[in-house]
């Protein structure tokens, strides 16, 4: 029942769309919004059978009367403070850079902070016209995020509209962190959005980008996001995620995160997921080219009820390359965590090195962690390891640590900081890396102890 | 005067197992007392009672420090009354930096004893100051406790942190395990810099080779879970060219 609920709101939506593209109907982008929608139509909303969602489980939420639709006039429009104050610190720890924000799915230039004219920066909507028109964009778009082997994929390509393209000219290293604010406005409906954001990094650039989620007011927001990153030869992307919503905040957030790595070129990416209700996250990093790296870290601090999910995969499609992966995982009160790393060595990628290692520690009897490395390795001349371990706290060391006068629950709570702290050490960003420092800390009880 | 530490017949085990049998020991200020015995005498269980480790079961005695029931505190509080016991294995603690936990450290402790937190630049000046007691390099600061450090620099990462803290009573558990001779030396220098007429010092060992650099006042000998011999300097010389199994002779004849 609840999944004909959804697949009818999907399908409402697209024709609500389709009602919109006017002389595009049949332009490139529409085409793809079609076939999205009959592979999101073929594949069904997965159930926990399904491999790749054995953990993840959609059924609860799924079957909400979620809406597309914005009533304009029925609340006050959205304001930056809003943006802010939805943000946990996070918009005034970025200050300096530019906002890119996205309202129920919708780039809303009139709220990004944007300047007209940076030399070698253009963001726009992403509309048909554009895909029409530009063919960088139309080869990039879902290029990198498959329709066809994730149903959330395909609901975001099915309902794409007025995205976000954020494309960096060649030799263009941008001092300015750009923040993509992704708002889920639910102060009067459950409601459906889907962001979709495209990233065309040229040769040689160099960017800092940070992707966050949040919502306004107390109904759900189902946000299925997807960001497509092409990262042009001898470049350097920084891909910051967070889900770190205001407490209480009914976001379930399923994101795709997809990039393509050129010769010489790096993909940094950080998955921080600090409090939502639900959050799936699937990443993946293709090497298309020698020389071309990625290095993924991920860090999760969950209590209550809250879930992460973390499908990552590393696909060395070429010789000569490089990934590092590392994500940690702390889980308190009935929280569920899952880790699912995936790393392709494809035959003809010899001398790749890929190493991989997910650590866990629960802190309560009910909090559970699901933890899978798999790595498919074609080649022989390679180099890769993996390595998962899930425990407790060392007890030995908060003795130590309240050996020194620190008394047993602060110890606690450093000891667990500690633990996840050792993940954003790896973060260049360092306005980025305090917040994210201090906002854990917030969250254990703790104050901010890296070195 | 009152003593700085008074044990009167502890006994103490692990789970079902009694490992201290009846321990006697007065420490007044200004001491050091050596405490060496053979493997599995009781030592470092001494050492673990005294700084609260939970795997241990106080049966029976009572321990006094500074007139104060010490078996009645956490360890924390133990720490902040003045008591510091440094580890035979220093903790690993990736993530946090020696200098942050320190300051908590010393903070926690100035806050027991009603004093203002230290200015970061008094502190930092504090710290050099007390680094250089164990020829420590200030890179250390910023790593992360104990994380990759090598066993020596561990231990006189303790001594350091003991500078810091300065403590009205340590317990040295094994300090000289796994040292070579110059970073005995400079533990030992570090330990001496340290004492005082109103501190004591206890200093656990299994070989006398540490008291040729940290002269003792007194030297008990634990075997079996009891003092079976306390002496001056001269015993450890005896210990250490006989053995112990005279001790533990004489003493299964006594029992």
């Amino acid at each position: 029942m609840s999944t004909d609920t959804f697949t009818t709101i999907v399908q409402t939506a697209f024709d609500a769309v389709a009602k919109g593209v006017n002389g595009q109907a049949s332009g490139p982008m529409h085409l793809q919004r079609v076939a999205a929608l009959n592979a999101f139509t073929k594949q069904g909303i997965p159930t926990t059978r399904h491999e790749e969602w054995k953990y993840t489980n959609v059924m609860p939420f799924i079957g909400l009367p979620f809406s597309s639709e914005r009533h304009e006039g029925t609340t006050d429009p959205l304001t930056i403070d809003d943006i802010s104050q939805s943000s946990s610190g996070l918009h005034e720890a970025l200050e300096g850079g530019w906002t890119v924000a996205i309202i129920n799915g919708r780039y809303e230039q009139n709220l990004s902070s944007v300047p007209q004219h940076v030399p070698g920066l253009t963001i726009e909507a992403l509309t048909d016209e554009l895909v029409a028109t530009d063919s960088a964009v139309r080869t990039a778009l879902g290029s990198l995020a498959p329709i066809d082997l994730h149903p959330f994929v395909a609901v975001n390509a099915a309902l794409t509209h007025q995205g976000v393209v954020i494309r960096l000219d060649a030799n263009i290293t941008l001092e300015r962190t750009i923040h993509i604010a992704i708002v889920n406005d639910v102060r009067q409906q459950d409601t459906l959005a889907t962001p979709r954001i495209l990233v065309l990094a040229g040769a040689r650039s160099s960017v800092d980008i940070v992707e966050s989620h949040h919502t306004i007011g107390s109904f759900t927001a189902l946000d299925i996001s997807v960001a497509e990153c092409v990262l042009r030869p001898e470049c350097a992307v920084r891909y910051t995620k967070i889900v770190d919503a205001v407490p209480n905040s009914t976001l379930k957030n399923i994101s795709s995160i997809a990039a393509s790595v050129e010769h010489g070129s790096r993909f940094t990416s950080f998955a921080v997921s600090l409090g939502a209700s639900f959050v799936r996250n699937d990443l993946l990093v293709r090497l298309i080219e020698p020389a071309s790296e990625t290095y993924l870290y991920g860090a999760s601090v969950l209590g209550g009820s809250e879930y992460a999910d973390n499908h990552t995969v590393v696909d060395h499609a070429v010789h000569h390359c490089h990934s590092e992966e590392l994500y940690k995982g702390l889980y308190d009160g009935s929280s569920i965590g899952v880790f699912n790393g995936k790393i392709f060595v494809r035959p003809q990628a010899q001398k790749t090195t890929a190493y991989q290692s997910n650590h866990t520690i629960l802190l309560s009897d009910k909090a559970q962690v699901n933890a899978k490395p798999q790595l498919e390795i074609w080649a022989d001349d390679v180099k890769c390891s993996h390595g998962a371990t899930s425990g407790q706290l060392n007890e030995e060391a908060i003795f130590y640590l309240r050996s020194r006068g620190i008394d047993a629950d602060k110890a606690r709570a450093l000891m667990t900081y500690a633990f996840v702290a050792e993940v954003l050490e790896h973060m260049d960003h360092d306005a980025l890396r305090l917040h994210c420092e201090q906002r854990i800390a917030t969250k254990l009880g703790a104050e901010p102890f890296a070195p | 005067m009152t003593p700085i530490l008074q044990i009167t017949d502890l006994t103490a085990g692990i789970e079902e197992r009694e490992i201290l049998k009846g321990i006697t020991l007065t420490v007044n200020p200004g001491e050091v007392h050596a405490i060496m015995g053979p493997n599995g005498s009781g030592k470092s269980t001494l050492a673990s009672v005294l700084a609260g480790r939970a795997d241990y079961t106080v049966t029976g005695g009572t321990v006094s420090f500074m007139g104060k029931d010490l078996l009645d505190m956490a360890p924390e509080e133990r720490a902040r009354e003045g008591m510091f016991l440094a580890f035979q294995y220093p903790v690993e603690i990736p993530g946090v930096s020696t200098a942050n936990f320190l300051k908590t450290s010393v903070n926690e402790l100035r806050k027991h004893r009603g004093q203002e937190p230290l200015a970061p630049a008094a502190f930092l000046s504090l710290m050099r100051e007390r680094m250089k007691l164990v020829e420590m390099d200030q890179s250390f600061l910023s790593r992360s406790l104990n994380d990759g450090f090598s066993g020596g620099e561990k231990k006189r990462n303790e001594i350091f942190q003991m500078a810091m803290l300065e403590p009205v009573l340590a317990v040295l558990d094994e300090t000289d395990s796994g040292l070579d001779i110059d970073a005995l030396r400079i533990v030992a220098g570090g330990v001496n810099a340290l004492r005082s007429s109103s501190t004591a010092t206890i200093v656990i060992t299994h070989y006398q080779r540490l008291l040729d650099y940290i002269v003792p006042d007194v030297v008990h000998v634990l075997w079996n879970g009891r003092i079976v011999r306390s002496g001056g300097k001269e015993l450890a010389l005896e210990l250490e060219k006989r053995g112990y199994d005279w001790i533990k002779a004489e003493s299964a004849v006594e029992a």
